[in-house]
């Protein structure tokens, strides 16, 4: 990491590669300040982490909150399972961005747009992480609870909820990570804010300082957005390698 | 025959309803094209291509990114991520970047690859290379780690050489992981081109949706997503296929 940085250090006080190309870290960090303080044309920084993060969190709990009941019922009925199942691994392949022309010619270039896409995106993750979670209910287990004379609400509560639950963490956590690289390309389309704008908008102008402090910020801000999960996950999910 | 009725009942009523909602004019031909219009925009597509160049010139051209971007990023990728399962220290140097890469959406510093190399196939290729590269690293040295450790001393104690070791006892139970890795990568590149197409493309099928987009050419834009959908599919299916043929022992350790 250090030897990494001070490449980087190294190429921009040699002037080996042209400063206005790669800004050197001293650059960076003066850029941020400056950011930091006054802003990136009429939107301060903390306004366009926060858009981008609105935008975000948004999609990711509307997928959560659809996507997982859903799932849940796909794996428990097989029909329901088979009828929905075609649409969802059509849709999980496909590219977000794709959809995203269709999108902004419906709901215009709004927040709506980006939301919807970032749903979609993370939607056929959250499904069917959901889905293959209840289907791996050990088959025993049931017919342990069931002869045992658990209700219906018990054996979803205390047999199936258990097991489903890890791998409805890890399908969470995935779609947050595709939602979050998908908002940015969805702010570079049609945005005026939020960190993928500031990328786009800095690069018409040449202001590679600005480009990659906002890819720093990027980085750190999904490294993050990861370990919240991960940390989510541990606290929640105790039991998880257990077995 | 039985089994997939209620697949054929959904996929019925979604085309019933689109159908019905385009043919009675519920929704504008602009944002919402019929079945047939569909259709006939592929086969026009096919017949005159998009833009001077043919639908397979748009297709393969994309495909050809895939691949460039795919071959060398998985290629590098899962020899870095050997080396780092095997080596502690070179884990150490490695793996902060990676951690880095991984989770930085890739159109952020496609920005900065085009004002770097220039517009055209090169910052796409590095682009995807970058994109690859990380998730094949990652899933390589999991594999690496997760070789039993047993297995490895029953080998060392038998008298295995270093060589001996990674062919016959390190490697086949990598390979499931690195596979995995490579259908994940092959996902992500490939959603990660259409982007990038859409952004700073002039060829290709994500581009061709984005241009008719812009001419409101709503039948274009479905025949591409359809298409795209399809391609992406049939990708993942011929890595799985190789998969099986490959690595016919996954799951049977």
């Amino acid at each position: 990491m250090a030897a990494g940085f001070a490449g980087w250090g190294l190429i921009a006080a040699f002037r080996l590669a042209p400063a206005d190309l790669l800004p050197g870290p001293v650059v960076v960090a003066a850029t941020f300040l400056d950011v930091l303080r006054n802003g990136y044309r009429d939107t301060t920084l903390g306004q366009d982490v926060l858009a981008t993060l609105y935008r975000c969190g948004v999609g990711f709990l509307l997928a959560c909150a659809v996507g997982i009941p859903l799932g849940l019922l796909m794996g428990y009925r097989a029909r329901l399972r088979s009828a929905l199942d075609p649409i969802v691994q059509f849709m999980r392949p496909l590219p977000p961005l794709s959809y995203l022309v269709l999108l902004i010619l419906w709901l215009g270039t709004g927040n709506g747009s980006k939301i919807a896409l970032l749903f979609l995106s993370a939607f056929p993750i959250v499904v069917s992480s959901a889905t293959a979670g209840v289907r791996s209910v050990r088959e025993q287990r049931l017919q342990v609870a069931r002869s045992l004379g658990a209700s219906d609400w018990q054996v979803f509560r205390f047999v199936i909820l258990p097991s489903a639950l890890p791998m409805i963490f890890t399908g969470a956590r995935i779609a947050l990570a595709v939602a979050f690289s998908t908002v940015v390309a969805a702010e570079l389309m049609a945005a005026t804010d939020g960190l993928g704008w500031m990328v786009f908008s800095a690069s018409h102008f040449l202001r590679n300082d600005v480009i990659i402090m906002a890819v720093i910020l990027l980085g750190l801000l999904g490294l993050s957005l990861n370990r919240l999960m991960l940390a989510a996950d541990s606290a929640l999910i105790h039991w998880r390698g257990v077995e | 025959m039985r089994r997939h009725w209620p697949a054929l009942i959904s996929l019925g009523l979604i085309l019933a309803a689109w159908i019905v909602a385009t043919q009675l004019d519920w929704v504008s031909d602009l944002f919402l094209p019929g079945p047939g219009e569909v259709w006939s925009a592929l086969l026009d597509l096919l017949q005159n291509g998009y833009k001077s160049r043919s639908l397979w010139a748009h297709a393969g051209l994309s495909l050809e990114r895939v691949f460039g971007g795919f071959v060398t990023g998985a290629a590098v990728g899962t020899l870095l991520g050997l080396a780092m399962g095997y080596n502690r220290r070179v884990e150490a140097v490695f793996s902060p970047f990676i951690e880095f890469l991984r989770p930085l959406p890739q159109l952020s510093y496609l920005v900065l690859l085009i004002v770097w190399f220039g517009i055209g196939e090169l910052p796409q290729i590095l682009l995807l290379f970058l994109t690859a590269l990380p998730v094949s690293a990652v899933a390589a040295m999991d594999g690496v780690k997760g070789t039993s450790v047993q297995r490895l001393q029953v080998a060392r104690t038998l008298g295995a050489s270093e060589w001996q070791i990674f062919r016959h006892v390190v490697l086949p139970s990598a390979l499931p992981e690195i596979f995995t890795g490579a259908r994940l990568a092959i996902g992500v590149v490939y959603a990660t081109l259409i982007a990038a197409e859409i952004i700073a493309g002039s060829t290709g099928l994500g581009w061709m949706i984005l241009d008719a987009g812009r001419f409101l050419r709503s039948d274009y834009v479905f025949v591409g997503i359809i298409l795209i959908g399809f391609m992406g599919l049939a990708l993942d299916r011929v890595l799985l296929a190789t998969e099986r043929r490959v690595v016919h022992w996954a799951g049977k350790a």
